[in-house]
């Protein structure tokens, strides 16, 4: 009975296809053109604002529109940029001389005065900077001259230098003009570019400096795009709507290395993936259990099966790429026989563990891991909860905190007082490890600025670690990019995106 | 009507503080705000004064109240990582999300009504046996995986469309295809249904034999009675379409609410995340409101009853 309609609606159908295909054709793609890159990386920045901000997807974009007061080489030294040199007048005490004549975008001229007024913002606890903790040991910071500034802090502190390496300088006047809300808005600096347009979300536009102090920029625009979707910037890429992107996956980095116009930049970063032991609670409280577990753990095959390849093993808790590195520690090699004898020896042959851990923490290792562990005779059961609680836990008192749990460290200092002090010094909240030799190996490495000093402490404290074994160093972290083949560039371990470094082939 | 209307409305609220008396639990019993904002290696002292800062050391009811009076103002407070008002980063990115979710909706209403009222009036035939499995299969396919085909064909291969973004006015036909692919298969089976239902019933052939010609018969007769169940769906598949906007947007990059509410998440951005589900509720609750005086105005039967109520 129905059929008697069918040429009307056919027809409706067919005209409302006939619409989607015009406009599906109509589509163009966007070729990029030379003198602009174009850059994707994981989100659009949290804030412009140096000060406020220190996630990867903000400062990619405004290290470039920043200069810093000292900066580290291609080898990873820390050489002058704001500052053109500085002493140490004591243990507590650096004086600064800057650079001459280096202009803001807006023309202001940047003076000692600006230098001092950053470092007072980003310590001003009502700022309520998420970086303070980087920079709250510096109590005083003022103009001792036309270009000369003097920084005090208030114990002896080595890490100082590295600190300030992500110290950007913004202009006092201009912020004080606009005000914070403004300044994070449309952020001004002395960097190789500045800011044209931030279409929040959308992109950000960043344009050369004519004239910057340290040269000509190599590319007249940057345009940054964030894209969560991981296979989405890859595809960024394959269009040409990205010439190089960040956080690429090591499952892509294979495809994308075959691809003719393509090449995978990667870089052993100081992020150390590491695994905690609670060595004052539960079965892990017997030393001989951590030690097995040492053992049982197969920490190159997590790194060949699990990462391709993208992480290098460690044998201490902290990577080459940090102050305090020592070579020629052994560590636990994989020995699943051994690690079966040392749980026997403790008795603790079907011990159940609690492995706590967050969606944050790639699971496939942490699964891995409980496997590892299953076959020496430890029963690991996995307590999954979100991020705050996880956090709650593992900060929390030794009985809350399970026995295992997996992360990724880095202090975004390179030294190794920003990781093993704050992993295992028994006051730190994410310590489950009491030793007062350790404490007072590590408390004498960040009390004094000799390096040689520091070196054997950090000798004492790795020894202790390895005998004590509260945590177990996994592998360094390696950060991968993909980009297009033209471009020249090698990336850093600090994870800094500096466009000025890069350039195109040719 | 308006003891109706008053009734429902008070539903509405009370369902409404329900819901923002939830998200405000989950916030703050799952665990503490401030660990998720101070940087690895901060020291107890540090996470102390964070706290104190951001008032989260007030007794849980002080804050609760504060939250409500808050709210009250439309206020959601100011994001502590963009350090923007939260109301302005949701007024920024709610035109995409709208543009996005209308674009999605206008292509499952004007492809999805008219494959279902034509399958359902050629049920059993051939359109009706090629028409629905390609809607089935549409409505399996997770859009996290169509969304990244559709990117493989028509960016990468074809170089038709962009990868991503909403710089370009074509960048929205891809995620509006993807995000309206699932809707489109909810209204041809809804039109079918209805359509079938609706033709074996005796007022159709009682027109019929009045001399009203078919076409007519579908128009003003079957359709209008086959929207019913169409208005309900549609409710629903509205708050659908936002929340399939979470992975749509993220997979193509679309500056909207989905995508915000995922990277609030990433950068630990609470109150903005916290502002997003408030204003989902919101939401879900009002179109539901919405359906409801609707079904009065399409089919007045429905009023009348629920007079008597």
């Amino acid at each position: 009975m129905a059929r008697v309609y069918r040429p009307e609606l056919t027809r409706a159908l067919f005209g409302t296809a006939a619409v989607l295909a015009v406009t599906l054709t109509s589509g163009s793609a966007l070729a990029a053109g030379k003198d602009a890159l174009l850059v994707t990386i994981a989100g659009d920045a949290a804030s412009l604002d140096p000060h406020v901000q220190w996630d990867t997807d903000s400062y990619t974009v405004y290290r470039n529109i920043f200069d810093n007061l000292v900066t580290r080489n291609a080898k990873g030294e820390i050489v002058p940029q704001i500052g053109k040199s500085w002493k140490y007048l004591n243990d507590n005490e650096i004086e600064f001389e800057l650079v001459d004549g280096i202009k803001f975008h807006d023309g202001t001229p940047l003076t000692a005065q600006d230098v001092v007024f950053s470092v007072q913002r980003i310590t001003n606890p009502a700022f309520k900077s998420p970086q303070l903790s980087q920079f709250n040991s510096i109590v005083e910071a003022q103009v001792v001259g036309p270009n000369k500034i003097r920084l005090r802090t208030s114990s002896p502190y080595p890490a100082l230098m590295a600190q300030l390496v992500k110290l950007s300088v913004v202009p006092e006047a201009t912020v004080k003009k606009t005000g914070d809300v403004e300044f994070n808005q449309k952020p001004v600096g002395s960097g190789p570019y500045k800011l044209v347009n931030w279409q929040r979300g959308v992109r950000i536009d960043l344009e050369a400096v004519p004239g910057y102090w340290r040269g000509k920029a190599p590319f007249e625009k940057v345009v940054f795009r964030g894209v969560s979707d991981p296979s989405t910037r890859i595809a960024d890429l394959r269009t040409g709507k990205a010439d190089v992107i960040r956080n690429v996956l090591t499952d892509d980095a294979p495809l994308i290395a075959k691809d003719p116009n393509l090449q995978v930049l990667s870089v052993p970063t100081e992020r150390i993936g590491y695994m905690f032991l609670n060595a004052l609670h539960g079965p892990t409280a017997d030393v001989r259990v951590r030690r097995a577990i040492a053992h049982a753990v197969d920490r190159k095959g997590i790194i060949d099966a699990l990462l391709g390849g993208y992480g290098k093993m460690v044998n201490i808790v902290l990577t080459p790429a940090n102050f305090g590195y020592i070579d020629g520690f052994q560590g636990y090699p994989f020995d699943p026989a051994k690690a079966k004898a040392l749980i026997k020896e403790a008795g603790a042959d079907g011990a159940q563990l609690t492995f706590i851990t967050s969606p944050v923490y790639d699971q496939r290792v942490v699964q891995a891991i409980q496997q590892m562990l299953g076959e020496v005779g430890l029963k690991v059961n996995i307590a999954t909860s979100d991020q705050p609680t996880f956090l709650k836990r593992r900060q929390g008192n030794p009985a809350e905190a399970g026995n295992l749990s997996t992360g990724n460290w880095s202090c975004a200092c390179q030294d190794a007082d920003g990781v093993i002090y704050p992993l295992f010094q028994s006051e730190s909240i994410w310590s489950k490890y009491k030793d007062k030799d350790f404490d007072a190996a590590v408390e004498a490495a960040r009390t004094t600025l000799d390096e040689k000093k520091r070196m054997d402490a950090y000798r004492k404290a790795f020894e202790l670690l390895e005998r004590d074994v509260p945590g177990i160093g996994l592998f360094q972290g390696v950060a991968i990019y993909a980009a297009r083949k033209e471009l020249q560039w090698a990336p850093t371990p600090n994870e800094a995106f500096f466009v000025f470094d890069m350039k195109w082939n040719g | 009507m308006t003891g109706f209307l008053l009734n429902r409305a008070a539903q509405s609220i009370v369902s409404f503080w329900g819901a923002i008396s939830i998200v405000f639990v989950i916030m703050h019993l799952s665990g503490d705000p401030t660990l998720l904002l101070v940087p690895e290696g901060a020291t107890r002292a540090d996470i102390e004064q964070l706290r104190h800062l951001l008032g989260f050391d007030r007794p849980l009811i002080v804050q609760y109240a504060d939250y409500l009076f808050q709210l009250l103002r439309f206020d959601f407070g100011a994001s502590l990582i963009q350090r923007v008002p939260v109301m302005d980063i949701i007024l920024s990115r709610l035109p995409y999300t709208l543009w996005l979710g209308g674009c999605a909706l206008a292509l499952a209403l004007l492809i999805g009504i008219p494959v279902g009222v034509l399958t359902g009036l050629f049920r059993g035939r051939l359109v009706d046996r090629i028409c629905m499995p390609i809607v089935l299969i549409g409505q399996s396919m997770p859009t996290f995986w169509s969304g990244i085909l559709l990117i493989l064909l028509f960016a990468v291969e074809l170089r038709w469309l962009p990868s991503s973004g909403a710089e370009s006015s074509v960048s929205v036909i891809m995620p509006a295809v993807a995000l309206g692919a699932l809707s489109m298969a909810t209204y041809a089976r809804i039109a079918r249904t209805g359509v079938i239902e609706e033709l074996s019933k005796e007022y159709v052939r009682a027109v019929r034999a009045k001399g009203v010609s078919g076409i007519q018969v579908v128009l003003s007769h079957v359709l209008r009675n086959a929207s019913i169940p169409i208005i309900t769906v549609s409710a629903l598949e509205i708050a659908n379409l936002l929340a399939g906007a979470v992975i749509v947007e993220t997979v193509f990059a679309w500056p909207g609410l989905g995508q915000l509410a995922v990277q609030s998440i990433a950068s630990r951005d609470f109150l903005v995340v916290q502002g997003l589900v408030v204003l989902g509720a919101f939401t879900h609750i009002g179109l539901n409101f919405v359906a409801d005086l609707l079904y009065g105005v399409v089919d007045p039967r429905i009023s009348l009853s629920r007079r008597d109520t």
